[in-house]
């Protein structure tokens, strides 16, 4: 069978592209091709020789915006049952081998991607592939093993929301309060009744929906060379025939034309905590970028602006933490209506209306004066230095490959986004921040300890809102 | 949303332990888990694994400046990024008696100032450089460390070597950082795994300075500037410092560009702080309650301790660990999470300090399932203590540490930090590979013998922290003396 070729190659190092910007010194690459198989399966494969270890990343174009309605959570669990065993290779195996090999692996599910990622010395790469192959062609479907990990998913729900202070309401609540269409607004993790639900037969289908190699991307990163990987690749997943995958519904929200306000108690936490969100332009807007960086220059670490001015200059905030697509990925891997979130953590002898008046102050100055182009310069290099940070280690780069190949056919991004970021001008943040940031286009929930008296009802559903 | 967390937390730990009876454990209920352990076949079409590659241990170039000061370099040209990592000898474990924890208030004012520049000036400049200071109180050191761009390493050089020099603590930094530490204490003090290991270093070594964990609300309110700046005297002098850097950078220019910004620090003549002693290992097998009202799940702990970084068993424990509880595919996972679903993310790690190691298993379960849980952690940890792993448990647990290690160590980050954690211990770069092949080495008899001797649930403290009347009539059934602890 013959390959449909789609190659790429990059020198180390392109020089000559950058002048003209900041004083950014590092123009980093790595030598990065492609193919796709007849069958869809499109392979990314990226070389590094620094050690003799591989990481893999496959991820699916399925995530939480799209499950199905009365079925919250499933993408998720869906992801769990994954690992959960095939005719071929029985529950146990994957983990025995990747672990006997010497490797890790997980999965993780975010809002329009699933990824099952490994990493392991090279000696077991063959075994892995041979292992991705195995559960894209069929599953276990077994009852007894949905069970258990209906079980598991409950508890990871438990020790990761229920059983939590704050309970992740600034990533669960505040989209279902700022969206208003159920593939943005839902619980990603899952109402108890709808994971209850769940029944063998959804597995089946979701898998037959998605789980087809037109609808994946293979990323491998390490000590490999192209020809031998595609050689491999082809050899374990050729065979796999290619399906019909739903097309992908529109999921635009209704424009938002007021601000949305809500309060909840918590009977775990001890100190109050706010979480605003604004709606973001569409990724590849004109804004995106901009967004991106507005995003940083607000929440990224001690020298944010929100830091220095909430919790050292008016000592009204105790943490500061948020960006755009925070905290369920980057500002550059999402594929739909998203938010710049902030989550802030606020000692109990400030009020609300205080903590507020602050921020806004912040973004208000922001709006009528602008950053100086040094604050983003500083902010982009910090930016740059994360994302290549993203790019270490073998298995975090595949991730991301695999990510920009997914949303836009072109792993390439992967490379760009620190030269792209560079381009941002501080009239772009300001003109940006004029025009998200604004009240009208936000969401807040306030969030305050439980009084001590009625505090023995558990909390029923996750996000935990009362 | 994530498959599940992994605790990436291995290392060091004490010698005397005393002999130890084999001790079967008396099970309540028997464990339906019991037959389970004979492995199936392997596919027939799995390929086999590829032939192995040597696994290089890093390259580290080591020079001490005239005034003490230990610098650790691997020179990894390529990708742009250095990491630097900063250990100094004295911890939580070397704070004064009446304010416990004040090195973790240290460590969150250490970046807040200089005589040269303003804490907000050192973020800045930092972030300029592609970093972030990140400061850390463990229970031997203090540590600071920052990953920063390649072309901006002499910047950030420049910004550590200052506060390293010259930190000053200023008033107003202070007192606001001890506002916030007090609140973060209460917001920690919502979290059940805080409250977990809180208690339990204070079950396992009682009055030791080991038992702490964290700054109690008096000790923020005792502590102030003067504190500070004493304790930053006594500890942060070029003799008791490691500094490693790690990454896209020659080895030759960055040495000068550390002795021009460190050659003028000055040791004091005193000699440093002497050692602690060992901890005494005296673990009562009871329950120890911390009560959290409202909780839908109990965290279960199990902990003892082990033995510490350069006793002979030390390696070979980390290979039981990892049958027992410290992989996916080990026993406590595949048990209490695979085969039961009681829980999300069970685990046991190792944590290594210089005079001890604590060996723990941990759960978090919803309620009803309490008191089943702990009866299955106590079955897996005397199966270790009382019967030989398989072959391929055990090549596997052994394949796993060292594939671990090799793929930790690929991180700048990471290798930086292991490094400055082996200086800290008194060992050299080159451990990492004699750890290694001892893990490679080890045999199922050597595994059965720490087993027998380290494993057994008898020798562990129980922390449980839940609605304390869902724990005491889960645990009671077990017939151990119950106390409250906070």
């Amino acid at each position: 069978m013959k390959l449909i070729v789609v190659k790429f190659c990059f020198s180390f190092l392109v020089a000559a592209a950058a002048l003209s910007y900041p004083s950014y010194a590092e123009q980093w690459k790595a030598p990065t091709s492609m193919k796709k198989l007849p069958n869809g399966l499109i392979v990314v494969v990226s070389e590094d020789h620094s050690a003799p270890t591989f990481g893999l990343c496959i991820s699916y174009g399925i995530g939480f915006r799209l499950e199905p309605e009365g079925r919250t959570g499933f993408a998720h669990l869906f992801e769990h049952m994954m690992f959960e065993g095939t005719p071929n290779a029985p529950k146990g195996v994957l983990d025995r081998v990747i672990e006997g090999g010497g490797g890790n692996n997980n999965g993780d599910t975010r809002y329009d991607h699933t990824e099952y990622i490994e990493t392991a010395p090279i000696s077991t790469l063959d075994p892995v592939l041979w292992i991705e192959a195995d559960r894209l062609k069929t599953l276990d479907f077994s009852v007894k093993n949905l069970e258990n990990q209906r079980n598991v998913v409950e508890e990871e729900v438990r020790v990761n929301v229920l059983n939590r202070p704050y309970g992740l309401f600034f990533a669960i609540d505040l989209p279902g309060k700022a969206f208003d269409t159920y593939p943005n607004a839902h619980n990603f993790y899952g109402d108890f009744h709808d994971l209850d639900a769940a029944k063998i037969e959804d597995v089946q289908k979701f898998y037959e929906q998605y789980y087809a190699p037109n609808n994946a991307v293979l990323a491998i990163v390490g000590d490999v060379q192209p020809e031998e990987i595609f050689a491999k690749v082809e050899k374990y997943f050729a065979a796999i025939p290619a399906r019909s995958v739903p097309p992908r519904p529109k999921v635009d929200e209704p424009a938002q034309t007021a601000e949305r306000r809500s309060a909840q108690t918590d009977k775990l936490a001890k100190v109050p905590a706010l979480a605003v969100g604004y709606r973001m332009p569409p990724r590849h807007s004109p804004e995106a970028l901009a967004a991106a960086v507005t995003g940083e220059l607000l929440h990224n670490g001690q020298a944010s602006r929100l830091y220095q001015a909430l919790v050292k200059e008016k000592q009204v905030a105790l943490s500061v933490d948020g960006g755009v697509n925070w905290p369920l990925g980057t500002p550059f891997e999402f594929n739909g209506p998203t938010l710049m979130t902030s989550f802030i953590v606020y000692p109990p002898n400030v009020t609300e209306d205080q903590l507020l008046a602050a921020f806004d102050a912040n973004i208000r100055d922001l709006i009528d004066k602008g950053p100086s182009q040094q604050d983003v310069d500083r902010v982009v290099t910090k930016m740059r230095s994360d994302w290549y940070g993203n790019l270490e280690n073998p298995i975090d780069r595949a991730s991301a490959l695999s990510h920009a190949t997914l949303f836009d056919g072109n792993f390439d991004l992967v490379y760009q986004i620190p030269d792209d970021l560079a381009k941002v001008t501080a009239a772009q943040v300001r003109a940006f921040a004029a025009k998200y940031l604004v009240a009208n286009n936000r969401t807040v929930i306030n969030r305050v300890p439980a009084p001590k008296d009625r505090n023995q009802d558990a909390t029923k559903q996750p996000g935990g809102a009362q | 949303m994530t498959r599940f967390k992994m605790i990436q937390n291995i290392i060091s730990a004490t010698s005397e332990i005393r002999s130890m009876k084999i001790f079967v454990g008396i099970l309540l209920l028997a464990s339906s888990f019991a037959a389970a352990q004979k492995e199936p076949p392997l596919p027939k079409d799995l390929p086999p694994y590829g032939p192995e590659k040597p696994l290089a241990t890093p390259s580290v170039k080591s020079a001490t400046l005239d005034n003490g000061l230990n610098l650790w370099l691997v020179s990894e040209p390529g990708f742009p990024k250095v990491a630097l990592t900063v250990a100094v000898r004295g911890g939580l474990a070397a704070d004064p008696a009446n304010l416990p924890g004040l090195s973790e208030l240290l460590s969150k004012t250490i970046d807040q100032g200089t005589r040269a520049r303003s804490a907000k000036q050192i973020a800045q400049e930092l972030q300029a450089a592609g970093g972030d200071l990140s400061a850390s109180a463990n229970k031997d050191s203090v540590d600071v460390s920052s990953v920063v761009l390649s072309s901006k390493l002499d910047a950030a050089i420049a910004v550590l070597a200052d506060i390293l020099q010259n930190a000053s603590f200023p008033d107003a930094e202070v007192t606001l950082a001890k506002r916030n530490l007090t609140d973060s204490l209460e917001q920690q003090e919502a979290e059940p795994r805080f409250l977990a290991s809180r208690a339990r270093d204070k079950v396992l070594f009682t009055d030791h300075p080991y038992h702490v964990t964290s700054p109690t609300r008096d000790s923020i309110a005792a502590a102030n500037s003067a504190n500070l700046r004493e304790v930053f005297a006594q500890r942060f002098r070029p003799d008791q410092v490691i500094l490693v850097a790690v990454g896209d950078f020659h080895n030759d220019k960055v040495l000068a560009t550390l002795k021009s910004a460190f050659g003028s620090w000055k040791a004091p003549a005193k000699a440093p702080a002497a050692a602690i002693p060992a901890p005494p290992v005296t673990v009562d097998h009871a329950v120890y309650i911390v009560p959290r009202p409202g909780s839908v799940q109990t965290t279960i702990e199990l902990a003892t301790i082990g033995p510490k970084l350069g006793d002979p068993d030390y390696e070979v424990t980390q290979v039981a660990n990892a049958i027992y509880g410290g992989a996916f595919s080990s026993r406590l996972t595949s048990n209490i999470r695979e085969d039961k679903g009681y829980t999300y993310s069970p685990y046991s790690f190792l944590a290594s300090y210089l005079k001890a190691r604590e060996m723990i298993s941990h759960a978090d379960v919803r309620n009803e399932v309490t008191s089943p849980t702990l009866n299955e952690i106590e079955y897996e940890l005397n199966r270790v203590a009382t019967t030989t792993p398989t072959e391929e448990e055990l090549s596997k647990a052994k394949r796993y540490l060292v594939g671990l290690e090799a793929l930790r160590l690929q991180d700048r980050g990471s290798l930086a930090n292991r490094l400055a954690t082996l200086w800290v211990a008194g060992l050299p770069p080159e451990q990492i590979g004699v750890s290694g092949k001892k893990v490679s080495a080890a045999t199922a008899a050597e595994v059965d013998a720490v087993g027998q001797k380290y494993f057994p649930a008898h020798r562990t403290a129980i922390i449980a922290v839940g609605e304390e009347k869902v724990v005491r009539d889960a645990l009671s059934p077990f017939g151990l003396p119950f106390h409250t602890v906070q």
